[in-house]
């Protein structure tokens, strides 16, 4: 082989430069951290009642069941693909892993929602990875078929699990955090570790940004996307059990809409929707954004419609200020 | 938009479109240099070169795809230089490429308006609808030769050489007064250029300028006027078709011949047995192709568009499933039916399509090179990422690779690119080596390092097999080079003894053989 060997003195200058330069990028893209910082400074202005711990709490609790199903919805998002059947498959694993055995026991409860995810995701990822069919249009299918079963085995009306124990995950707080948001960062950590040092993490990637040369380069495309949608069912499963644990019942709405939360939370994040690119960090940022936005109209007694409104104004705004962030990086 | 008819405004002989000066250069090529160059109205111009020549550039630049790096193309009848399709739209030309220009999922029919579609055009939503069996379209495909079929067929069911008919079509619906056909032929039978040859005729009686590319010398010589000849980006001459016989015209393209300036290290005295051998191999284009590669030996397939040379060295990798034939690897009979599947076995191949199959455009350099073997660099499934690191050190030092490992690759030049990917397979330590095109779209002092490389991988015994098209390059870098022609395997050559006239002509076959 030909050997060059570069000088060490240029090497360390290159790394300084290219940290330096990864530091100024990484910077740059923290647009969604930015908006987070702003929206808690007005919301502690707007309303008193916000900083309360008590109220914190209460905002914990409601975005870790949709930041969950966020990193569910990234993995998917990586790939390229999207998973818009999350909401759905939420709700089914909620009113199931309470309904199902009469609720008798919490283990078997946790064990049945994600089961429910993982063999709903099985499919979601066998259609899409062998069949070659659009993840849209696969999920929108999964999306009508969960719900359907929903409300065929609710019959419309809420399931209450026999178990007392299983509104203990839901309440349970350690050391004033609830024990919800404790779960949450530790999936967030873990999917971040998966998908920085793994060889799945960097197959994830390589098969989002550039499928032909991932295949082209051996790594098994089909697999990964199938233990893609496996894992973000798990995800979305485990979401369905804290849910219906939170609330003390499986509700047949349960996760209505979820998925347009979940995806607008890996958007804001830096997530590109063509896949190839994501990141955790960014879309617990996107979760907390919506999180705060939610509990300051609701501290502000603004009507429930026009929190929809608000929300969806946001989502615009915040895709927006996200792609000139990236426009900007390109130059 | 409309122009007046060609036919009865230029009278034949007169000059269409003039070249004066044309050059184009790009990134460390020099594509085209100084052409001279007149379409007189009611003659075929055929434009003939061997590969890289300069012929499809010419084609691009004077349908105004993109600009000329000095000099101008004028077309009369337009006041200033062509720039961008719209404009070459105007000024009365068309561009018909090798790959016919066709929608799938359109009828027949509708392909033939296909130009109304175009941008800019008429926005009336409900202009341009449907057509299907009126009389202007029935008499347009007839004329082309395409009237036995029902125009309400989808294009996909059409054969490659109908399509390219239907293609060809628009010059039917479309007024111009110069048509390139580009390779037009390349992808089509003999019974489809005859059909192609009467619309040339009609066009020349019509009076337009045709502007025929090729490198088949049957087929320039039944259906020009005058020759072109290009070499090396520089015009050689220019020849009445009467005045001259393929024989000539063959020599101009090759020029003087040339040996290889360097040379493959020398093989082992007894070189030992076969590490790779293609038995009978017939996929896409190829048909039967044969060959051993014994171990630190560099094989050169060497052959024009459409012989089946990348076709071979996709199914000896797993890239494209073969209809026929067998494949062994150090003498054991295999079936790679995947690019993992050839990796497990020890076989890598280097993609011509580097920006499609090549490396992953959001990875950095990092981890582009350790993609192929990410079982290497990590236990239990988990990346050691120091060592992957001090790896990816190593090696963008011993190949040279300009910026470091975090910067991405698709940011490098080609060169550079070619490196990583070259590397990433290395890393594989594969006991066979498949190169498509390795110097591809690479300039030229990039391309000795690329050369080196590949002399390294034989010194260290691995089986090299090498797809190019150019035959200098073949010289250069292999032991043997076999030649294909139309899917066979025609010709091979001790590099040794033979030179670029050898291998051209056999290339070219027919006439010149």
């Amino acid at each position: 082989m030909t050997a060059v060997t570069s000088r060490p003195e240029r090497d360390t200058t290159d790394e300084t430069r290219a940290r330096g330069r990864r530091a100024w990028g990484w910077l740059r893209q923290q647009y969604a951290l930015g908006i987070l910082l702003v929206l808690l400074v007005v919301a502690s202005l707007a309303s008193d009642a916000f900083l309360t711990s008590r109220n914190l709490e209460n905002l914990v609790l409601q975005m870790s069941v949709i930041g969950i199903v966020a990193l569910a919805q990234l993995l998917v998002v990586i790939t390229g693909g999207i998973d818009i059947s999350v909401g759905s498959v939420l709700g089914l694993a909620s009113v199931l892993c309470v309904g199902m055995f009469g609720g008798t026991s919490v283990v078997l409860g946790l064990l049945i929602a994600l089961s429910v995810g993982a063999a709903l995701g099985a499919v979601n990822g066998t259609l899409v990875a062998f069949r070659g069919l659009e993840p849209f249009i696969v999920t929108l299918g999964m999306l009508a078929l969960a719900r359907g079963l929903v409300y065929a085995y609710t019959e419309g009306t809420p399931v209450r699990p026999a178990d007392p124990l299983y509104s203990l995950p839901g309440t349970l707080t350690v050391a004033g955090i609830p024990l919800l948001g404790i779960i949450w960062i530790g999936i967030a950590l873990l999917l971040a570790f998966v998908l920085r040092n793994t060889v799945f993490g960097r197959r994830v990637f390589a098969v989002g940004s550039r499928r032909e040369a991932a295949h082209a380069s051996g790594v098994p495309v089909r697999s990964t996307l199938v233990s893609v949608y496996v894992i973000a069912g798990v995800l979305v499963g485990l979401g369905g059990f804290l849910l219906a644990s939170r609330v003390g019942a499986g509700t047949p709405t349960a996760g209505t809409l979820m998925e347009l939360d979940a995806i607008a939370a890996v958007v804001i994040g830096g997530a590109r929707l063509a896949g190839g690119q994501g990141r955790v960090f960014g879309t617990v940022v996107g979760t907390m954004i919506f999180g705060v936005i939610a509990n300051l109209l609701v501290l502000l007694n603004v009507s429930t419609f026009l929190q929809d409104a608000f929300r969806g104004a946001l989502i615009l705004i915040a895709v927006v200020l996200a792609t000139l962030g990236t426009r900007a990086a390109r130059r | 938009m409309e122009i007046e008819e060609p036919a009865g405004g230029i009278a034949a002989g007169t000059v269409v479109f003039s070249a004066r000066g044309v050059g184009r250069t790009y990134p460390g090529v020099v594509a085209l240099d100084g052409l001279d160059l007149d379409g007189h109205a009611g003659e075929v111009l055929a434009v003939c070169g061997a590969n890289g020549a300069g012929k499809s550039t010419f084609a691009r630049l004077l349908a105004g795809q993109e600009p000329p790096s000095s000099g101008e193309i004028r077309v009369a009848g337009f006041d200033r230089p062509v720039a961008g399709p719209a404009e070459a739209e105007q000024a009365g030309i068309l561009l018909m490429h090798q790959e016919p220009l066709v929608i799938e999922d359109f009828p027949i029919a509708e392909n033939v308006w296909l130009y109304r579609l175009r941008a800019g055009g008429d926005v009336r939503p409900w202009a341009g609808a449907r057509r299907g069996a009126d009389p202007e379209t029935r008499e347009v495909l007839r004329e082309v030769g395409l009237g036995h079929l029902d125009p309400a067929t989808p294009a996909r069911e059409l054969g490659p050489g109908q399509r390219q008919i239907l293609a060809l079509s628009r010059a039917k619906v479309t007024p111009h007064r110069v048509l390139i056909l580009d390779e037009t032929t390349a992808s089509t039978s003999e019974e489809h250029f005859r059909e192609i040859q009467a619309m040339v005729l009609r066009e020349k009686e019509a009076g337009t300028a045709v502007v025929f590319v090729s490198h088949r010398m049957p087929e320039v010589f039944a259906l020009s006027d005058r020759i072109a000849v290009l070499r090396n980006g520089r015009l050689v001459d220019v020849k009445r078709t009467a005045g001259t016989d393929p024989e000539e015209i063959t020599s101009l393209m090759i020029g003087d011949a040339v040996r290889a300036l360097e040379r493959p290290p020398e093989l082992p005295r007894k070189p030992g047995r076969p590490v790779l051998s293609v038995r009978d191999l017939a996929s896409g284009s190829a048909e039967a192709v044969s060959f051993d590669v014994a171990a630190g030996e560099v094989l050169g397939l060497y052959g024009l568009v459409g012989s089946g040379r990348s076709s071979v060295a996709r199914s000896i990798s797993g890239q494209q499933d073969a209809r026929a034939g067998t494949v062994l690897v150090e003498g054991e009979e295999v079936h790679l039916r995947t690019p993992a599947a050839a990796l497990r076995r020890g076989v890598a191949y280097l993609t011509e399509d580097r920006r499609r199959e090549g490396f992953v455009a959001d990875f950095t350099n990092g981890e582009n090179l350790t993609l192929a073997t990410l079982d290497r660099r990590s236990r239990w499934g988990v990346l050691r990422r120091a060592a992957e690191r001090t790896r990816v050190r190593e090696l963008i030092g011993r190949f040279a690779v300009k910026g470091g490992p975090d910067v991405l690759t698709s940011t490098l030049s080609g060169g550079n690119q070619q490196k990583v990917c070259l590397a990433k397979w290395l890393e594989a330590d594969p006991t066979v080596v498949v190169l498509d095109e390795p110097t591809k779209g690479i300039d030229v002092g990039a391309r000795m390092n690329i050369y080196r490389i590949i002399h390294d991988l034989c010194r260290e015994g691995r089986a090299v097999l090498v797809v190019t098209s150019e035959a200098e390059e073949a010289l250069m870098l292999c032991h043997r080079v076999l030649v294909l022609r139309d899917g066979r395997a025609v010709d091979e050559f001790d590099t040794e003894h033979a030179d670029t006239e050898d291998l051209i002509r056999s290339a070219l076959g027919g006439a010149a053989a």
